[in-house]
């Protein structure tokens, strides 16, 4: 007996140890999906409306024009870019396709192409400044932000474009298409237009991530550009598709914003940048997969969305819904990058 | 005023990466310090200079021991060491003045002008013909170089200790610099100087200490000569290089070899040209086979390995294998890298089976059967966290997709056949590559180059950090392979060749100097021709050291009076300066 009590002294603490560190590993891997459960839990409880299906719409409605986004940032980052531009780009489209059907007048159907021709336009000056240029992601992007923040105000002339505005002296010829309109208020079998778009922007973008031979290269290139580049893969080009991706969600995400205000705001893009890049970061903490990831991002952007919901249906001030995102991109920080460290 | 180093030893995990090297460092004296890659200079380094500690041994100054705990304390104690990338050394944005003054900005005294940064620059470098206020980066690489070491000399130092200092230089610069070496010496200072350039530690150097296997082989004073270092350097040729005899078997059992492993090893001086003699355990068809059949794969015509080096030609037969050896920075990686379409090719033209060829990326290099395993595993071939599958179907993805999606069998089967085929170790394929030791992750990712049918496999440093049994199985396959591709392997370690080339070109600082059978390429030979001695010359007999006849040399082992510490059996160096 004295031998095994001898004996436990280490292995005491070796295996507590080990324990620690196997908490640690379900905490990587499952902490956010956890703490997501316990909020649907409590917030359920407290407030019996937030567990309705007209409520859970109301969420998803709220989370889809980020998660588009936030979708697109993910592809950005696979290859070890970021798109800063995001939001911007947001801003951008809902201007353009504001201007398309009130100043000039023209179809619904136009102002989309309009749209997603202003997101390729802004993925292609990311590309010129982060492949050609070769200047480093984060300040070339950042760069591209100012452009079309300021270039959307330009065409405006710094002001909102709503039907009805005076266009030098006489009323704006047009207004906001009712198929436009449908995108951002319709519905299909009772789920909301961007909603729909959401799940399948989601499908497409982890379908292209998880399987696919580009999804592949371009995590390689993430990876490590030059042992991809030395295994055969195009790095510029893949570089290049990453920001198309990621400029396309962004004018999908601006198209289904602006038909949903029914009027071009200025700054109606601004808050897109950081929510979307929160819920790509916190995704990386989903299922242990410390790196950008389409289901991650999901789960991301519906935290966020669950979090804000929860707490206005509780009264707590939405001047405090800010910190709370923070505190919680924090959390998820510590998940994907202190917590692996440990399991 | 003697720093010594008795008796050190170092050892990290089950790797012995120093034994027992005692070496005297003398004011005034330069002594070059050589080995290849993995020999234990960097370790001696570390140790010299506070990096890290002897975990046997010890230093000593004027016969006091010394004792670092850390880099601060060996500057303290005058050792100051220049590490190998000079921009490590300057502040980019400040002038050379203030580059110089980084140790005390302004001498005493709160605020920093610029006029007392001037006096305080000149009273550091007083001889150092340089434009104080010129930014830094403007200056040649040579000249911020002067600047580092000025710097490493202001701080008193008694020892100064350079790593590899010109490996960044011209041949113009590298003569600037080892005037300014030669007038630390001449001051008074002690200097270990790393360096892979041969004509440098010719001229610069008193005395040489040569690093194998974290053993100091020997030691030789001035005047020197270079290939009995090169000699030492690589140690005996003829020795059992690259099977163990715990090595599973080396042909498959439907083509045994013509030859049992180590029976023929070993070629001798005297093998005429084309013999067997350097036949060994890899091979399954003899040597000639390769030499003689085969279509000519590759022709390269006017090619260069760097640009400073002189044009040659190469050809490489289908099922033979070309060996491309040379010390380090000797160009091979450079040379391999333009085959590869991994770097654009300098001048000449390549031919592939007949066809022009000039790829601009390793990928238009792959579509043409032209397949390139880099030289840093690491950085340039693994992606970290990927699974061991997905690192063999990286460059054929398009492959194993059916209608865009990705199918995992097919990877699955990929992955299972580079495992047998190597006989792969590990937690199999779906386990990160980085569970594997190094050896294995080295199987995986040459192996994946096989699964292309390529025309022609270029392998840089195939068998770098890789263990003696995993050795055995990249050899194996590659030699195997070989009856069907050709195949360019280069390493620095000409016995890696033994057994799996048939034919081997040296490159000696940047140039081809000579290619022979290996049946030829007797461990002299390769030693004059790697050291960059004109071949007809046999080796000058060198005065001041009795131990150089080659033939004690080449005959396997290193005389008794090689190995051992050198610095109580050596003569003083020529000129006067020790305690």
């Amino acid at each position: 007996m004295t031998v095994t009590v001898t004996d436990a002294g280490p292995d005491a603490t070796s295996s507590s140890r080990r324990a620690a560190s196997r908490v640690a590993a379900v905490a990587y891997r499952y902490g956010l999906l956890g703490v997501l459960v316990v909020m649907l839990v409590v917030f359920s409880l407290l407030r019996p409306a937030f567990a309705t299906y007209p409520n859970a719409l109301i969420v998803l409605q709220s989370v889809a024009v980020v998660g588009i986004v936030a979708l697109g940032v993910t592809v950005s980052m696979t290859t070890g870019g970021f798109d800063l531009s995001a939001g911007a780009c947001v801003g951008a489209v809902v201007m353009v396709t504001a201007l398309t059907m009130v100043r000039f007048n023209l179809t619904g159907a136009t102002a989309v192409v309009a749209g997603l021709l202003t997101g390729l336009l802004v993925a292609a000056v990311n590309v010129l400044l982060t492949v050609v240029a070769k200047v480093p992601d984060l300040v070339a992007t950042l760069g591209t932000l100012f452009l079309f923040q300021g270039l959307a105000l330009i065409v405006t002339g710094g002001q909102s474009v709503a039907p009805g505005m005076t266009v030098d002296g006489a009323p704006a010829p047009g207004r906001y298409t009712e198929g436009f309109a449908w995108l951002g208020g319709g519905t299909i079998a009772s789920v909301p237009v961007p909603v729909v778009v959401f799940a399948l922007l989601a499908a497409l973008v982890y379908v292209l991530l998880n399987h696919t031979r580009w999804g592949r290269a371009l995590y390689a290139i993430g990876g490590n550009p030059e042992a991809a580049r030395l295994a055969g893969i195009r790095v510029a080009r893949y570089r290049a598709l990453a920001y198309a991706v990621s400029g396309v969600c962004a004018a999908v995400a601006g198209i289904l914003l602006s038909a949903r205000l029914g009027r071009g705001d200025v700054g109606a893009g601004d808050p897109y940048l950081l929510q979307s890049v929160a819920a790509a970061l916190i995704g990386f903490a989903v299922l242990g997969a410390n790196r950008p990831n389409a289901l991650g991002t999901v789960v991301g952007a519906l935290f966020i969305g669950v979090m804000i919901n929860g707490m206005t249906m509780l009264n707590a001030p939405y001047y405090a819904q800010t910190f709370v995102q923070g505190a919680l991109l924090v959390g998820a920080l510590v998940t994907s990058y202190t917590l692996r460290r440990i399991s | 005023m003697t720093f010594a180093v008795t008796s050190v030893s170092k050892v990290y995990g089950a790797t012995r990466a120093l034994s027992s090297i005692t070496l005297e460092l003398r004011p005034g004296e330069i002594v070059g310090l050589i080995g290849t890659n993995g020999a234990g200079k960097s370790t001696l380094i570390k140790i010299l200079s506070g990096a890290t500690a002897p975990t046997s041994g010890t230093l000593s100054y004027e016969g006091r021991p010394l004792a670092f705990a850390g880099p601060l304390d060996a500057q303290a104690a005058g050792v100051q060491t220049v590490h190998q990338n000079i921009d490590d050394g300057v502040v980019p944005g400040a002038s050379v003045a203030e580059n110089l003054t980084l140790d005390s900005p302004a001498g005493r005294g709160w605020f920093v002008t610029r006029a007392r940064v001037r006096a305080a620059a000149s009273s550091v470098a007083p001889g150092l013909a340089l434009p104080l206020d010129a930014p830094v980066e403007s200056l040649p690489a040579s000249a911020r170089q002067q600047i580092v070491i000025a710097r490493a000399l202001a701080r008193r130092a008694r020892l100064l200790i350079l790593d590899e200092p010109t490996s960044t230089l011209s041949e113009v610069e590298a003569t600037a610099l080892a005037a300014q070496v030669k007038e630390a010496a001449s001051q008074g200072v002690a200097v270990l100087y790393v360096s892979h350039r041969l004509s440098e530690i010719e001229t610069l150097c008193d005395r040489v200490a040569v690093l194998r296997d974290g053993e100091l082989v020997a030691t030789f004073t001035a005047p020197l000569s270079r290939e009995p270092i090169v000699t030492a350097m690589l140690g005996p040729l003829t020795a059992p290089p690259t099977t163990p005899p715990t090595a599973p078997p080396t042909a498959p059992p439907t083509a045994p070899p013509t030859a049992p492993p180590t029976a023929t090893r070993g070629a001798t001086p005297t093998a005429p040209p084309g013999a067997v003699a350097g036949v060994a355990s890899f091979r399954d068809a003899p040597a000639g086979e390769g030499l003689a059949g085969g279509r000519e794969v590759l022709v390269a015509e006017g090619v260069r390995a760097v640009a400073r080096g002189r044009a040659f030609g190469l050809r490489v037969r289908a099922g033979a294998v070309l060996g491309v050896t040379g010390l380090v920075g000797a160009g091979k990686s450079e040379l391999l890298e333009q085959l590869g379409g991994a770097r654009p090719l300098l001048s000449g033209r390549l031919l592939l089976d007949g066809e022009p060829y000039r790829p601009k990326d390793p990928r238009a290099a792959i579509g043409r059967g032209v397949v390139f395993a880099p030289e840093e595993r690491a950085a340039q071939a693994i992606v970290p966290g990927w699974s061991v599958r997905a690192h063999v179907t990286l460059p054929w993805l398009r492959r194993h997709s059916r209608s865009g999606l990705l199918t995992r069998r097919s990877e699955t089967a990929a992955a299972r056949h580079v495992i047998d085929l190597f006989g792969v170790r590990g937690p199999g394929h779906d386990a990160p590559i980085e569970a594997l030791s190094g050896g294995n992750q080295q199987k995986v990712v040459l192996g994946r180059w096989l699964a292309g049918d390529p025309r022609l496999l270029v392998l840089d440093e195939p068998f770098r950090g890789v263990d003696v049994a995993a050795r055995a199985d990249i050899g194996r396959v590659v030699r195997d392979r070989a009856r069907e591709s050709a195949v360019v392997v280069a390493t620095s370690d000409p016995q890696e060749l033994r057994g799996l080339a048939d034919r081997v070109l040296v490159l000696y600082e940047g140039s081809a100097v000579g290619e022979l059978p290996i049946a030829e390429a007797t461990p002299e030979r390769l030693a004059a021709l790697m050291s960059g001695t004109p071949p007809q010359r046999p080796a000058a007999p060198m005065s001041g050291t009795p131990p150089q006849r080659p033939a004690a040399l080449m005959s396997g082992t290193p005389p008794d009076h090689l190995a051992a510490p050198a610095s109580e059996h050596l003569p003083e160096p020529p000129h006067e300066g020790s305690a």
